[in-house]
Formats: structure tokens, C-alpha cells, sequence
């Protein structure tokens, strides 16, 4: 197609506004990588993305310092088990449901969207996990998320759409629903069942609300309530500094914003490192939320 | 029936059953059509069982499978009772005073609805929570459309693929850290946001002590978290347009601006329809965006529903003051549910976004 005047400068205009759409997706982050790196405290004052001073000081700080590793030890503990948990119930409970001749099947689905729609809002679940005496334990994080509507019905989409046939051979030769699903359709819904991994693992790395929630005790903090704590404290340290002034607090600040900035990079190394595999899954996890029940 | 008959009384008897039969099948073609009619006499299923004598065993509800099956379903039922259904009753905290355990509640009524509805901060926090949805619908629920737009009009493969991989990425990191990106560039004195200021010859800015601020900053940091995810889904619809309607619309003589208006908008009319109708569903869930940004200075918008739902509620223990606010809150997010539902139903032909 021949292109006019016009379309030859919306095409360059289209790209500068990329570009500066990307600058504006990067900067942000690469200031952060720059500050966990840099140990120059007027390296902070230019407009260099460079650290001024190349040091892993910040790095080594995070990992002996007992109250602050501690808190990705509970992330990665609540992430793997919770993952592997849900995974577990999830599809074990969606094979069941995707059985049509199974009396009660139908309640169950009733029993799930219904859930989905209503809850009993924050204090009674809140009263709840007091009451089982989940408070500040790790379990009170892992739990509650478990069983998920959305991915249930998600996989149990998946196990309708596999041919009854694969598993009759099996049936016939006498084998049991345990058998069968572990066998055949667990292997066989891999697609469907690593979204959902990854989708829910994400979610437990990140699980913040329910930590504030239900954990009070600094040494079962996840990573996510720790980085809080120190938000908190660097947004006050600011306020005295814009306040009084005081130029001596700063450079101490400026250590403090490093290991905080490390923090921030080790939390997002998990991230990275599935990312590859998430970006395959991106359109299905999307298309959770648009599936019916 | 007497042996001498022999063959003859075989044959009678099959005969008898062929006729048999037939006439109840008969019968059932009869009763059938009547019932097709609306004018049935005869229960249906004893037309069949009549016919079929297999098919009237009843279903049995504990076979071995069944079992095996009801195994599999159960961890997911205990989790639902528990953590679903046991906190559900828990709502009738909004009508009662709440004492402490081994104490009865008493019952108020209305008496938490009347006190919170006088209390001006949870006015003030539900009015919050509408600004952020209002800025919501005007800034971060097109941003995502115009990236597709504009992505799509691109030419480089392998800049169109960079800009979508980065722009993605900040949706699966943790509100909280996303919090301490954008506090740590804002700072007065340390942010490199400010410094670009002081360098080009202003005053710095302390963005996050700006109560007027917050609502615009935090609808720039949403969309900067997720317009590249929400962009897949228009990608995904812009890429299933057909060409053909493009070659049409530039033989017809429209430049790439009328082709957009007129092909490319109409192509992803529905997915924009859908995606703003299923985008009521969590309307007024705002807490970790609001929560990881607040600070004493920007209190008085950075409040939202359900950050002042936790902080009476758990910080402070006042259930049943927290219940009724919580229970308002579901009463407006489920008018919006069904409004939902009805947009749907009037806005799309396609049966499958309808909730039910």
C-alpha cells in the first residue's frame, strides 16, 4: 500500500510515543536495580542509570540479616506449598464435577458459584480464622485461597473437553477413578494445569491483604508485609527530612533506600524467572476471568 | 402350558411378546405425543420402564466409583464449608452488638447502620472510593485500547514483541512492590523524578504528600501496572479482523485514521462491551493499591472502603461496626453484578457473558 504524507508522520509520532512509553516502563525499574547496586551516595544525584559505585554491599546485607531473609523463607514456603496444594484439591475436585452421572454433582457447582458471588465479607472470615487459631500461622495464608471457583471451573472445562474414549480402555480393563485420572487425565491436562500453577503461585508470592490480616507475628512475615514495614519507615524518615531538613539523615537514608532496593530486586527474581513460562500463558489466564460458570 | 404344544406354543408365546411390544411401544409414541401436546396421563417414566426394564434401576449413590469420586471432591468441600459457608452467617454481626466470646450478641437492628451513616470519615471514605472508580473509567479502562491501537499500527516485529513482554511484566509484581518503586522515584530528595525537576529549574515535588494528587498518581501507577496485560486481550481481538475488510476500506479511499474508526473500532466492539461489563464485577475492591500508598499526609483520599473496613474492623475490633460498613459495601457491589448482568444481556448477542 502507498503511503501519504500523513501516514509517514503518524508513523514516526507512533513510534516516538512508543519509545517514550517504554522509557517510561523502564526507568522506573532500572532506578531500583541502580540503587540496590550503588554504594556512591552522590551517585543518587545525577541522571546516570549507572550505578556511580558498583557493590553487591546491599545484597550481602539482605541475606545475613536474619529479619530480612526470614521473611522469603515464609514467601517461598507459603508459595510452594500452596501452589502444590491447590493444584492438588483443584483438579481432583474438578474431575469429580466434570463426572455428569455423579448424584450431587450439579449442588456442588451450585454450592462454588454461589461462593463466588457472595462471602461473608472481612470480619466474620477475619472471626473465623481466630477462632480455628490460625493467627499468625503460615496456614492461615495458604489455606483460605486453596480451593478457587474460578480455577475449578476452569479445569473442569478442560477434563469435559478430553475424548471419553482415552479413559474406556482403561475402565474396561477395571482400573479406578483414582488410577485413571493420575494416569490418564492428570498427564493429559498439563496445558490447563500449569496456568493454574503459575497463575495461583504468582498470587501466592504476592499474597499481602490476608498477611496483614491474619499474621502479627515479625518472625511469619511474608516478604510482602516486610517491604511494608519498611515503606513505613522511609515514608516518615521523608516526612522528618522535608520537615527539618536534616542533611545527616540523609546518607543514612540512603543506605537504608539500597537494602530496601535489594529487597525489591530479590522479591521480583522468582517473578523473572517463570516469566518466560508465564508469557505462554498469558492469553488463557486472561481468559479465566471470562469464562462463565 | 402343557408340553404337547411344542412348537406352536413358542411360536404363540414370541408372537404374544412381539405383540406385545409393539403395543406398548405403541403406547409410548402415544403418550409421548400427548405429553409433546401438554396433556399427559401417564407418567412418562413409567411409559419407559414398561419398555426398557434396565433403565428403571435408580441411580445408585454409592457405587465404588461414586465413592472414589465423592474422595476426590471432598478436600475441596471441607474448604468451602470452612472457609466459605461458616463465615457467611457471620453477617448478622451487622445487625448485633458484638461482645466477646462467650458472650451473647445482642441484637441492634439497624442501630450500626444509623451510626455509621452519621460518622462523616465513612462518608468520606466512600466518596474516595468512587473517585478512584470515576478516574478508574476515565484514564485506566481506555489506556489499554489506545496501547492495542497504537501497538498494532506498528511496524517493526521485534519492537512491537519488546514493548509487549516489559509492559506485561509489572502486572504479576506484588502491589507492594510496586509501591516502593514509584516511593522510592517520588521522593523529595532522593527521587529521580524530582531530580529531573530540580535539573530542569523547578521546585521539587513531594508527589505522595498531595492529598489532590493521589487519585490522579495512583490511576497513573494502575495503568502502568496493567495496560500492557489488559492490552493482550485487544491485541488478541485486533489480530482476528479480517484483512480483507482493510483492502476494502483502502480501495474505498479511507487513510488509516478512517480505517480505524471504521473497521478496526467495530472489530473489537464486543471484546471492549465484554471486558467493561465484566469490569463491574470488583468495582469498589480497592485495598492494597490504596493501602501500600497511604501515609498520615494523604489520609483524607487515600481511604477507601475497604482499607476503612480493615482498620475498624481488625486494627480497632469494632465488628460490627465493620460488618455493617462491609455489608453496604457488598449491597452497592451487587446492585452492580446485576447491573452487569442486564448491560450484558442488552449489549452482546453472545450468550456466553452472560453471568446467569
Amino acid at each position: 500500500m502507498k503511503r501519504s504524507r500523513g501516514e509517514k508522520i503518524f508513523n514516526v509520532f507512533n513510534i516516538i510515543l512508543m519509545a517514550i512509553f517504554l522509557v517510561v516502563l523502564c526507568v522506573p525499574v532500572l532506578i531500583i536495580l541502580r540503587k540496590s547496586f550503588d554504594i556512591s551516595n552522590q551517585g543518587i544525584m545525577n541522571l546516570s542509570l549507572l550505578p556511580g559505585e558498583f557493590s553487591l554491599v546491599y545484597y550481602k546485607v539482605v541475606l545475613n540479616d536474619k529479619g530480612i531473609y526470614r521473611p522469603f523463607l515464609n514467601s517461598a514456603y507459603i508459595t510452594i506449598v500452596g501452589t502444590a496444594l491447590s493444584v492438588l484439591i483443584n483438579s481432583m475436585g474438578a474431575y469429580s464435577l466434570s463426572k455428569k452421572d455423579l448424584p450431587g454433582n450439579r449442588y456442588f457447582m451450585y454450592m462454588i458459584i454461589f461462593c463466588m458471588m457472595f462471602s461473608g465479607g472481612l470480619v466474620p472470615s477475619y472471626l473465623l480464622i481466630k477462632n480455628l487459631g490460625l493467627i499468625n500461622s503460615l496456614w492461615s495464608l495458604i489455606l483460605p485461597g486453596a480451593a478457587s471457583g474460578m480455577n475449578i471451573i476452569l479445569l473442569r472445562n478442560y477434563y469435559n473437553s478430553i475424548p471419553p474414549s482415552l479413559t474406556e480402555s482403561a475402565k474396561i480393563d477395571g482400573a479406578e477413578e483414582y488410577t485413571i485420572f493420575f494416569k490418564i487425565i492428570f498427564p493429559l491436562s498439563a496445558p490447563i494445569v500449569s496456568t493454574i500453577a503459575l497463575f495461583s503461585g504468582i498470587a501466592y508470592w504476592n499474597t499481602f491483604f490476608s498477611a496483614i490480616l491474619y499474621i502479627n507475628d515479625p518472625k511469619k512475615y511474608p516478604f510482602t508485609v516486610k517491604l511494608q514495614e519498611m515503606i513505613i519507615k522511609q515514608q516518615a524518615m521523608q516526612e522528618q527530612l522535608e520537615r527539618y531538613g536534616g542533611a545527616a539523615n540523609l546518607s543514612n537514608n540512603l543506605d537504608d533506600q539500597g537494602v530496601y532496593s535489594a529487597i525489591i530486586v530479590i522479591s521480583t527474581i522468582p517473578i523473572i524467572l517463570v516469566y518466560p513460562l508465564l508469557q505462554k500463558h498469558f492469553t488463557k489466564g486472561i481468559m479465566l476471568g471470562s469464562i462463565k460458570g | 402350558m402343557q408340553k404337547k404344544h411344542g412348537i406352536y406354543h413358542i411360536f404363540h408365546v414370541k408372537l404374544f411378546k412381539i405383540t406385545c411390544y409393539y403395543f406398548k411401544c405403541e403406547v409410548i409414541v402415544f403418550e409421548r405425543k400427548k405429553i409433546h401436546r401438554g396433556e399427559s396421563i401417564m407418567n412418562i417414566k413409567n411409559a419407559t420402564a414398561i419398555s426398557n426394564p434396565k433403565k428403571v434401576k435408580k441411580k445408585k449413590l454409592f457405587t465404588k466409583n461414586n465413592i472414589i469420586l465423592y474422595i476426590m471432591f471432598l478436600p475441596v468441600l471441607i474448604s468451602y464449608i470452612i472457609f466459605h459457608i461458616v463465615p457467611m452467617p457471620g453477617i448478622y454481626l451487622a445487625f448485633a452488638d458484638f461482645r466477646v466470646m462467650g458472650f451473647k450478641d445482642i441484637w441492634v437492628g439497624l442501630d450500626n447502620f444509623k451510626y455509621i451513616f452519621n460518622l462523616s470519615n465513612f462518608w468520606d471514605s466512600f466518596w474516595n472510593t468512587w473517585v478512584f472508580v470515576l478516574y478508574n473509567y476515565i484514564f485506566a479502562f481506555p489506556a489499554p485500547i489506545l496501547l492495542a491501537l497504537l501497538l498494532n499500527e506498528l511496524k517493526g516485529k521485534y519492537f512491537k514483541k519488546t514493548i509487549q513482554t516489559i509492559s506485561c511484566l509489572p502486572h504479576f509484581l506484588s502491589w507492594v512492590v510496586i509501591a516502593s518503586i514509584w516511593i522510592s522515584i517520588l521522593s523529595p530528595s532522593t527521587g529521580y523524578v524530582n531530580f529531573v525537576i530540580k535539573a530542569l529549574g523547578g521546585e521539587p515535588i513531594y508527589f505522595l504528600s498531595k492529598a489532590d494528587l493521589f487519585p490522579a498518581l495512583l490511576t497513573f501507577i494502575r495503568i502502568w501496572k496493567d495496560v500492557g496485560y489488559n492490552a493482550i486481550v485487544y491485541l488478541a481481538a485486533l489480530s482476528s479482523i479480517d484483512q480483507e475488510l482493510y483492502e476494502a476500506a483502502h480501495i474505498d479511499g479511507a487513510g488509516r485514521f478512517k480505517q480505524t474508526i471504521y473497521v478496526t473500532l467495530p472489530g473489537i466492539k464486543s471484546t471492549i462491551l465484554v471486558l467493561f461489563v465484566l469490569s463491574f464485577s470488583g468495582i469498589l475492591n480497592l485495598f492494597d493499591p490504596v493501602y501500600v500508598f497511604q501515609n498520615p499526609m494523604i489520609a483524607s483520599t487515600a481511604e477507601t472502603l475497604d482499607t476503612y473496613i480493615y482498620k475498624q474492623g481488625v486494627v480497632q475490633a469494632r465488628y460490627s461496626m465493620a460488618t455493617a460498613v462491609g455489608l453496604f459495601k457488598s449491597v452497592i457491589s451487587f446492585v452492580f453484578v446485576i447491573l452487569t448482568n442486564v448491560l450484558s444481556k442488552y449489549f452482546t448477542e453472545d450468550r456466553e457473558t452472560i453471568l446467569w
